[in-house]
């Protein structure tokens, strides 16, 4: 008897705890103009203002107009816009950051109120990137050429974390591995070559098969010591850089090549970009 | 000698003496430029709630300080309150007893006193000054301190002082990060408990991080209700207009936040750091740790827009806002969450069971690799927010700089002073400081002694300095250097830049030098975490054969009182009031010490009555293993005797023992207690608490060799109160409230 009375005075505890939710307290309401289109638009705004138990709003497509009711002990309307806001959305007080703007679908993309009149200042992080596909070149009489530049393009694409861009240069590894003239090669490259081979394709076409950038460095660890081997032996006229990063793998490390001399770690990529030392340089 | 000779001699000396005269009238001729500050206890209304401060002149922060290169600044500080308080003047080069670090170079200013500082103003920049006693500096005794150089042309430039605000007494906070609550945790939505684990696919990492008994890494240890920019949320400067290159004299004043600053209208140029001009570096983003200062000219682009510069916590819980110009406001896009799992597998990696962290032979430095980077979604990309986004339909989104590395963040090695900094060509002294501490305790210190364990550093006048710093803790560090500029030294050599604050990041080792060349006296250095300072974290360095400080009569007294900072004890207690009786212990500890009396009262004699107390003391550096002294009494009316694990009968009808025991905590924070009480019985207990099953759910459960066990639940409510309920196997099922305090 004594457990239930217990019991009960618990569940009414929980009670009094969680029974404060439902209608907004404190309400005002506010109408303001906030800068948008059409039907898409009105879910974002009000999904972006809307707070349960504390904001609720409601954009009207023809007026523009946004009625928030809320609760003025916890919000107030500033806040609210700002919200809103950062969904893309312009207002008389504030405006939306370009990138959230930019980011709006293109049926949204309503025409803002204050322009940019001053010139935009260009994004030129992305120059360079398209050159990083490698231009090695006569790697032995160019045996290992297309294989050596598509694993760069591999790499390169690991460094964005890009998991459908590695899964394209792997692909056109798999096709340069298989192109391969073993018919020219010395015999101790021949030998090199057969030995890894298997495993060379086998992490190749794993890397292609899957979008799961993860899995795609998993493989890419023995890839890589497979890659060294053979460039080893075959020898490269243009200098290429064996880079390690201690931490991946559990912290046993795992290594890689690159024609660059500075780190750009391909196993966490922005992560820990410029995590790792080059280890050996292979000339 | 001829004659004419000596004349010649004699006039010279003439003139040597007459330049000398004209000389020191210029000396008399500087300007002298005066101050009155009036300390005045207050209280004001940030957040709705009425809270006690501390105002100067009225104002929180206090007034902004104007001088000239060259000035003899003269401030009267002029104390209102009933309580002693000092001001110290960051990162200006003065004489000893004018640094203000009470009882150690000036004497503190007793309540309704005046303290008059005299000094000369030998540099130029952006500095600030701030009250050294206690945690004064938490409730709003800081200000900027602005040193013109002469003759500068008047640019545009507007000073901005950032600060961290909580409603709770700063004495409670101590008390709480003593005691490791997760309160703030929990404010912060920063508990990474075990169903966030599960659903975010990190169960394996939480456990890991348990094994290596780490409690939830986060990247700041307070709660704060609000962020200021001179006070303001939102502090405005409407003056400026389009093409303005505005010079932002950016003084991070907070107690132990650091802040991210960007900008809505394009890059930061900085220009300047701790008051010393930096070659200028372009960035997108910078972090100014506590205490640090930085000089950056942002451009204002745009005339019919308020462009905004935002200081942004680094836990990301809040920010402030400057709006420079005059219109719609242009928001910055906010700083992303922390994927705090990310960053607890960062932490695994990283940290060895023993506690230790190690680096991976990556020889960190300098803040170029920022290991929390894991944490940042702006770099690495949206954990749980990627959903969101698909269903939006923005594909085309991850084009636009998102995961894109485009963002430059600005690191101690982009820091190059203007001139060649190298010190006197006199032998170097090296020493080796090693950040150590740890978070369950709350202890911050250097080579594991706190300021107060070890004695004052000797050093020699003229001879130079180095320290190499490695930081072994989980926390970053801001370490400050009072009275002396030091080299950090970086990839530029010779032209190293000047610095007074160094942020020494987890496993990063910096080294920087200094010369000593200030004439005499004590000279402090430490972490400017206010909470970190006060547990000590820190050294004094002490001018051989310094004269009698007038200041400090009695030093040995004083140095006692300095001593008493990281001595302290604090009181907590977690008493539960539950339907089958009372559980609880109340606990006194400081750094290395503990006294705590422990019970669990049943209401009748058949579930029994027990008490326990000890006193104690830590014994390893990190604080895992700890050694007690106490005695027990129990009274249980059971009639059966019964025999413990060790074959031992118990006699548990009424025992009055004295014991001895050994606590260790072993991995996932199981704490096993071995005891012999003065009957020569042995009892090993094993006990988990806390165990965060959701944001506010604890479990817990503890078993020992008298084969009594008990196991329990705690829902948090509030910071003190919780609900609870426990089976324990001599008082039953229960349930009711614990307090916590």
């Amino acid at each position: 008897m004594k457990t239930i009375k217990n019991i009960l005075l618990m569940l009414s505890l929980l009670f009094v705890v969680t029974g404060c939710e439902g209608q907004i307290k404190n309400a005002k309401k506010e109408t303001v103009k906030v800068y948008g289109n059409c039907g898409m638009c009105k879910k974002t705004i009000e999904k972006a203002a809307n707070e349960k138990g504390v904001v609720k709003a409601d954009w009207d497509i023809d007026s523009n107009m946004l009625t928030m009711t809320y609760d003025s002990a916890k919000t107030n309307p500033d806040a609210i816009l700002k919200k809103v806001a950062y969904a893309g959305y312009d207002s008389d007080k504030f405006r939306a950051p370009d990138e959230a703007y930019d980011a709006l679908h293109g049926c949204c993309q309503y025409d803002r109120p204050v322009k940019n009149t001053a010139k935009a200042e260009s994004h030129d992080a992305h120059k360079g990137h398209d050159m990083a596909v490698s231009e090695t070149k006569d790697v032995q009489g160019g045996l290992m050429d297309k294989v050596i530049a598509s694993y760069f393009a591999v790499k390169d694409a690991l460094v964005k974390s890009n998991g459908t861009a590695v899964a394209t240069a792997a692909v056109e590894l798999t096709k340069a591995i298989a192109a391969v003239p073993m018919d020219k090669m010395t015999k101790e490259q021949h030998t090199i070559w057969m030995k890894v081979l298997p495993a060379v394709k086998e992490d190749a076409e794993h890397i292609a098969d899957t979008k799961d950038v993860k899995h795609q460095r998993e493989h890419f660890t023995t890839l890589s010591a497979n890659i060294y081997q053979v460039l080893k032996t075959f020898k490269t006229n243009e200098a290429v850089y064996y880079q390690k990063c201690p931490m991946f793998n559990d912290g046993k490390g795992a290594n890689w090549l690159s024609k660059d001399k500075d780190i750009k770690n391909p196993y966490y990529g922005s992560a820990m970009l410029t995590c790792g030392s080059t280890v050996e340089t292979l000339k | 000698m001829t004659k004419e000779y000596k004349n010649m001699i004699r006039m010279k000396l003439f003139i040597t003496i007459l330049s000398f005269f004209l000389g020191s009238i210029v000396v008399i001729a500087q300007n002298t430029k005066e101050y009155d500050l009036y300390i005045n206890d207050t209280i004001v209304n940030y957040t709705g709630k009425q809270v006690k401060a501390i105002a100067i002149n009225g104002k929180i922060p206090g007034p902004q300080l104007d001088f000239t290169e060259g000035d003899i600044a003269v401030i009267r500080v002029h104390n209102k309150m009933h309580h002693e308080t000092s001001i110290h003047w960051h990162g200006l080069i003065l004489p000893n007893e004018q640094d203000g670090v009470p009882y150690l170079t000036t004497a503190p200013i007793k309540g309704m006193s005046t303290h008059t500082y005299t000094f000369p103003i030998k540099q130029s920049g952006t500095y600030w000054y701030h009250s050294h006693t206690m945690l004064q500096e938490q409730v709003g005794m800081y200000g900027a301190f602005i040193i013109h150089k002469k003759g500068e042309p008047k640019l545009p430039e507007y000073t901005v002082l950032i600060s961290d605000w909580s409603d709770e007494n700063p004495h409670e906070i101590e008390r709480s990060l003593h005691k490791a609550t997760d309160w703030y945790a929990i404010k912060k939505g920063a508990t990474q408990n075990y169903l966030e684990a599960a659903k975010e696919g990190y169960l394996g990492t939480k456990f890991k991080n348990e094994w290596k008994r780490m409690h939830a890494m986060d990247v700041s240890d307070v709660y704060y209700e609000r962020f200021f920019i001179n006070g303001k949320v939102d502090d405005e400067a409407s003056q400026f207009k389009a093409g303005d290159k505005v010079r932002l004299r950016v003084i991070n004043g907070s107690a132990s936040t650091y802040f991210w600053l960007t900008y809505s209208g394009g890059k930061i140029s900085v220009v300047g750091s701790d008051g010393e001009d930096v070659v200028p570096v372009e960035v997108d983003r910078l972090i100014v740790g506590t205490s640090e200062v930085y000089d950056v000219v942002v451009t204002i682009p745009d005339d019919n827009k308020a462009f905004e510069f935002i200081a942004t916590s680094e836990d990301r819980i809040g920010h402030a806002s400057l709006w420079l110009g005059q219109g719609v406001r242009q928001l910055k896009q906010p700083l992303p969450k922390l994927k705090y799992f990310e960053g607890m597998k960062m932490m695994n990696d990283m940290m060895t069971l023993g506690g230790n962290m190690k680096d991976m032979g990556m020889n960190m430095s300098l803040q170029k690799m920022d290991m929390n980077t894991v944490m940042y979604p702006e770099i690495t990309g949206k954990a749980g927010a990627a959903k969101e986004i698909m269903d939006m339909k923005h594909s085309e989104h991850s084009g636009h700089g998102k995961s894109d590395t485009g963002i430059v963040t600005l690191n101690y090695s982009m820091l190059k002073a203007p001139k060649k900094t190298t010190l006197p060509d006199v032998p170097f002294r090296t020493l080796k400081f090693e950040l150590t501490g740890n978070m369950n305790r709350y202890v911050w210190t250097i080579n594991d002694k706190a300021v107060s364990e070890v004695d004052k550093i000797l050093i020699k006048k003229g001879e130079n300095i180095r320290i190499i710093i490695t930081n072994n803790s989980m926390m970053r560090h801001p370490m400050h250097l009072h009275g002396h500029y030091f080299r950090v030294i970086n990839e530029h050599g010779e032209y190293s830049p000047l610095k007074n604050v160094i942020d020494v990041m987890p496993m990063e080792t910096d080294i920087i030098e200094f010369n000593a060349s200030e004439e005499y006296g004590d000279w402090f250095f430490h972490c400017h975490i206010l909470y970190h300072m006060m547990s000590g974290m820190g050294r004094i360095f002490t001018y051989e054969d310094s004269p009698p400080n007038p200041q400090i009569p009695d030093p040995e007294k004083a140095l006692k009182v300095v001593y008493n900072d990281d001595k302290r004890y604090y009181l907590s207690a977690e008493i539960g009031l539950e339907s089958n009786g009372s559980d609880g212990e109340i606990r006194l500890e400081n750094t290395k010490n503990f006294a705590e009396v422990e019970w669990r009262l049943g209401f009748n004699d058949s579930s029994g009555y027990e008490t326990e107390a000890h006193i104690g003391r830590y014994l390893d550096k990190k604080q895992f293993f700890a050694a007690y002294a106490g005695w027990d009494f129990r009274y249980h009316s059971s009639e059966e005797s019964e025999k413990n694990l060790f074959g031992q009968a118990s006699t548990q009808a009424k025992r009055a023992v004295a014991c001895v025991g050994l606590i260790y905590m072993l991995p996932w924070f199981v704490e096993t207690d071995l005891r012999v009480d003065h009957e020569g019985k042995t009892r090993l207990q094993f006990k988990r608490d806390d165990i965060p099953l959701t944001s506010r759910l604890r479990l817990w459960a503890s078993w020992n060799t008298d084969f009594e066990y008990s196991a329990g639940s705690r829902y948090i409510l509030t910071k003190y109160w919780s609900l609870s309920a426990h089976y324990d196997s001599d008082m039953g099922l229960g349930g009711g409230l614990v307090l916590t305090y």
